[in-house]
C-alpha cells in the first residue's frame, strides 16, 4: 500500500473509501465472495436486481462465452423483495463500503415499490435503477431507451427512495447514450452508472438454433471495454462535466490499467463485474492497481484522474 | 477448510486413446491440506487462458475451427482420483479435448502451473445402511464415477457394481479396453482393479462390449435382482439424456439416487446464476432454478425436471 495516495472518492456526496464496485448482477449479495478477497478493499458494493416477487430467471443455457466476451440472459432471477429484506439485508448491514441496491421491475411501480420499501434501511446507501437489462421481455432496457420514459421512471424514484442516493444504469444500446444520459441527470439523477450490457446474440451452427435459450443476451467483457470507454468519455463531455454528477464506469475492466482509462475518461468510479467471474479477488487487484499508477505518476488525488484525459 | 484460489503444478498430463487426457494437479503447502478431503463429485474451475495451444498439426481435425479462439472464462472440471501424501496432495482429472480450453489443457506439461479455484461443490453422499451400491457412467463422466468408486473402498461390506457406457469404443476414456471385456465375473477395467468393483461395459454400437444403452443393462440387472430397493443406493454421472433415464428407473424402483450434472458456469461460485438446474419444488408442482456450481453438482435425482 502506498500512503501517498487519497483513494477515497466524492461520489454525487457520498464520501467512498476507494473507487471499486462490483458491478449488479456479478457478485451475489456479497456473501459469496468473502472467501476470495477482503471486502474492504470495495468502494461501494451494488446488489443483484431486487424486483418485489422472486424471479425464477431464463432456462438455460443462460450464458456462453464469445471471443473475449462473454453472453448472458439470467432474466434478473433474484430472491425477491421480501426475501431480501430477511436474509440479504442483514449480511450487507456488516459491509463498510457504501451499498447500492439495484432494482428492476415490469413496471413504474414495481421499481417505486422496492424503493419505497427500502429507503427506511441505514444499511443502503442508494439504489441503482436498472432500464437498461436487455434479457427480460418486460421492463428493464424498455424504460431506458426513450429519454422520456428515463426522465419519468427517474424522477418517480427518486421520490419513493427518500433522501438515498439514485444513480441510474444506462443502456449502451442506444442511437446517443448522451440523450438518456441527459433525461436521467436533469430529472435528479445523483449519479449515473455506464454502461451495461450490449445485447447480442450467438448461434449454433450445427442445430440452427441460437445457443442461449433466451436467444439473445448481453455482450461483456473485455470485448466491450473500448466502446464503454467511448460512452463514458462523451457523457462526461455533453452531459456530466461541471454538474458535479459523478459517473460509475463499467464495461471489461480486469485491470487497474483498465480503470485508469475509465477515470481518464471522465468516471469518478469504476464497476467490475466479469472480471470477478474469473478472477474473485478482482476488484482487490484493481483497486491496488489504480493505487499504484497514481504513485507512481505522482497522482496524489483520485479526483484528478476522472477527467483529466487530454 | 474453505474453497479459495490456489496455484497447481502439473505432475503429470496423460493420454488415453484418441481424445481423452488424465491430468494430475500438485497442490503443496496448506493448498494440500485444502485439497487432501475432496470428495467425489466435487470440482475446481481451472483457467486455462494463459495455456497456449498445441502446434497445429497436433489439434485434431474437427477442432481446427474452434482452436483459435480467444477465451476468458475458467473451465470447471470434476475429479477423477487423489492421492495424499505428506505436504503434497495430487488431484487426478479425466478429460476430453473438445474445445480451445480443453486443447489448452491437453497442451501443459509438468512443471507447468495453472491457477485453481475450489474445491467446489458437493459431492456424492456416502451409502450409509445400504447393501448395494450401483455407478452408472457414461463416456466423460467416468471421472466422478471412478473417484466414487475408489473412496468406496472404505465400504467393503457393500457390493458395488459399475455400468460403464459410451457410443463407441474409442468414447470410452478407460485405458486398454479391448482385453478387459467378458473376463470371468464382468469384464475389467484397469480405473476398477482394487476397488472391488463388479464392472460391466456396454456400447451404442456394440463396437466393445454388449451392445445398447447403459441404461438398458441396469435395468435388466435390476429387473434380475433379488436385493431390497430400499438397501440400493444409484449413482451416476454422464450425459443429461442417460441421467434422465437412470433417474427414471430409479423412480419407478423406488431405489435412491444421486445424479451429477454438467451445465456452463462462469464462475462455480453461486456469483454468475448461469449454472442454473431445473429442481422441483417439494410437491407443489412448480419448479424452481437451483445452483449446479453450489446446490450441486450432485443432486438427489428425484428433485430435478429432467
Amino acid at each position: 500500500m502506498n500512503n501517498n495516495v487519497d483513494m477515497s472518492v466524492d461520489f454525487g456526496g457520498l464520501k467512498l473509501a476507494g473507487p471499486v464496485f462490483t458491478a449488479s448482477g456479478t457478485c451475489g449479495y456479497a456473501d459469496e465472495l468473502g472467501d476470495f478477497m477482503d471486502l474492504g478493499c470495495l468502494g461501494g458494493f451494488i446488489t443483484k436486481s431486487i424486483t418485489v416477487e422472486p424471479r425464477k430467471g431464463n432456462p438455460t443455457p443462460r450464458i456462453v462465452e464469445t471471443d473475449s466476451g462473454m453472453l448472458n440472459a439470467i432474466g434478473l432471477a433474484n430472491i425477491g423483495l421480501d426475501n431480501f429484506i430477511e436474509e440479504k439485508l442483514p449480511i450487507l448491514g456488516g459491509m463498510s463500503c457504501a451499498v447500492f441496491v439495484n432494482i428492476a421491475g415490469k413496471s413504474a411501480e414495481e421499481y417505486i415499490e422496492v424503493a419505497r420499501r427500502l429507503c427506511g434501511f441505514e444499511q443502503i446507501a442508494g439504489f441503482e435503477l436498472n432500464i437498461s437489462c436487455p434479457n427480460v421481455k418486460k421492463g428493464g432496457i424498455a424504460f431506458g431507451t426513450d429519454p422520456v420514459q428515463v426522465a419519468e421512471i427517474t424522477k418517480k424514484v427518486k421520490k419513493a427512495g427518500g433522501g438515498k442516493k439514485l444513480m441510474v444504469k444506462l443502456s449502451p444500446n442506444v442511437t446517443d447514450i448522451s440523450a438518456t444520459a441527459r433525461a436521467a441527470v436533469e430529472a435528479g439523477a445523483d449519479a449515473l452508472s455506464l454502461i451495461n450490457t450490449f445485447m447480442a446474440m450467438v448461434i449454433d451452427i450445427e442445430s440452427g438454433k441460437p445457443v442461449l435459450a433466451n436467444r439473445t443476451g448481453g455482450l461483456s467483457g473485455p470485448a466491450i471495454k473500448p466502446i464503454a470507454v467511448y460512452m463514458v468519455n462523451k457523457v462526461y463531455n455533453e452531459v456530466t462535466k461541471g454538474t458535479g454528477v459523478p459517473i460509475l464506469g463499467s464495461g471489461g475492466i480486469r485491470t487497474g490499467s483498465d480503470a485508469v482509462e475509465f477515470m481518464m475518461a471522465g468516471a469518478s468510479a469504476v464497476a467490475v463485474g466479469t472480471a470477478s467471474f474469473i478472477e474473485p479477488a478482482s476488484c482487490e487487484k484493481i483497486a491496488a492497481g489504480i493505487e499504484d499508477y497514481c504513485s507512481k505518476k505522482g497522482i496524489d488525488s483520485l479526483k484528478k484522474l476522472t477527467g483529466s484525459l487530454c | 477448510m474453505a474453497k479459495g484460489s490456489f496455484t497447481a503444478t502439473i505432475g503429470y498430463n496423460k493420454r488415453i486413446g484418441k481424445s481423452f487426457y488424465k491430468i494430475g494437479l500438485e497442490f503443496s503447502g496448506a493448498s494440500a491440506e485444502v485439497f487432501a478431503d475432496v470428495k467425489p463429485g466435487q470440482f475446481v474451475e481451472i483457467d486455462l487462458c494463459h495455456a497456449s495451444l498445441p502446434a497445429d498439426n497436433k489439434i485434431p481435425g474437427e477442432l481446427c475451427d474452434s482452436a483459435g479462439r480467444n477465451i476468458i472464462l475458467r473451465r470447471p472440471f470434476s475429479f477423477s482420483d487423489i492421492a495424499v501424501e505428506k505436504g503434497k496432495t495430487t488431484v487426478e482429472i479425466l478429460y476430453c479435448t473438445v474445445g480451445p480450453a480443453s486443447l489448452r489443457m491437453s497442451n501443459l506439461e509438468a512443471g507447468d502451473s495453472v491457477s485453481v479455484i475450489g474445491p467446489l461443490g458437493n459431492g456424492f453422499g456416502m451409502p450409509e445402511g445400504k447393501t448395494t451400491a450401483l455407478l452408472v457412467l457414461g463416456g466423460t463422466g467416468a471421472g466422478p464415477i471412478i473417484h466414487l468408486a475408489k473412496q468406496l473402498k472404505n465400504y467393503p461390506q457393500i457390493q458395488k457394481i459399475a455400468f460403464v457406457g459410451a457410443r463407441s469404443v474409442e468414447d470410452l476414456p478407460f485405458e486398454k479396453i479391448a482385453d478387459c471385456i467378458g473376463a470371468e465375473g464382468g469384464d475389467y477395467l484397469a480405473e476398477f482393479s482394487g476397488t472391488d468393483t463388479q464392472t460391466f461395459v456396454s456400447t451404442d454400437d456394440g463396437s466393445v462390449g454388449s451392445k445398447g444403452f447403459v441404461t438398458d443393462i441396469l435395468y435388466r440387472y435390476l429387473k434380475q435382482s433379488g436385493v431390497e430397493r430400499r438397501e440400493i443406493m444409484v449413482y451416476a454421472c454422464g450425459p443429461e439424456p442417460m441421467l434422465a433415464r437412470v433417474a427414471q428407473i430409479a423412480e419407478s424402483e423406488n431405489i435412491d439416487c444421486q445424479v451429477s450434472l454438467e451445465r456452463r458456469m462462469a464462475c462455480g461460485i453461486g456469483l454468475c446464476q448461469s449454472c442454473a438446474v431445473e429442481c422441483k419444488a417439494g410437491d407443489s408442482g412448480q419448479s424452481i432454478y437451483k445452483m449446479c456450481c453450489k446446490d450441486g453438482p450432485v443432486f438427489d435425482a428425484s428433485e430435478v425436471v429432467f
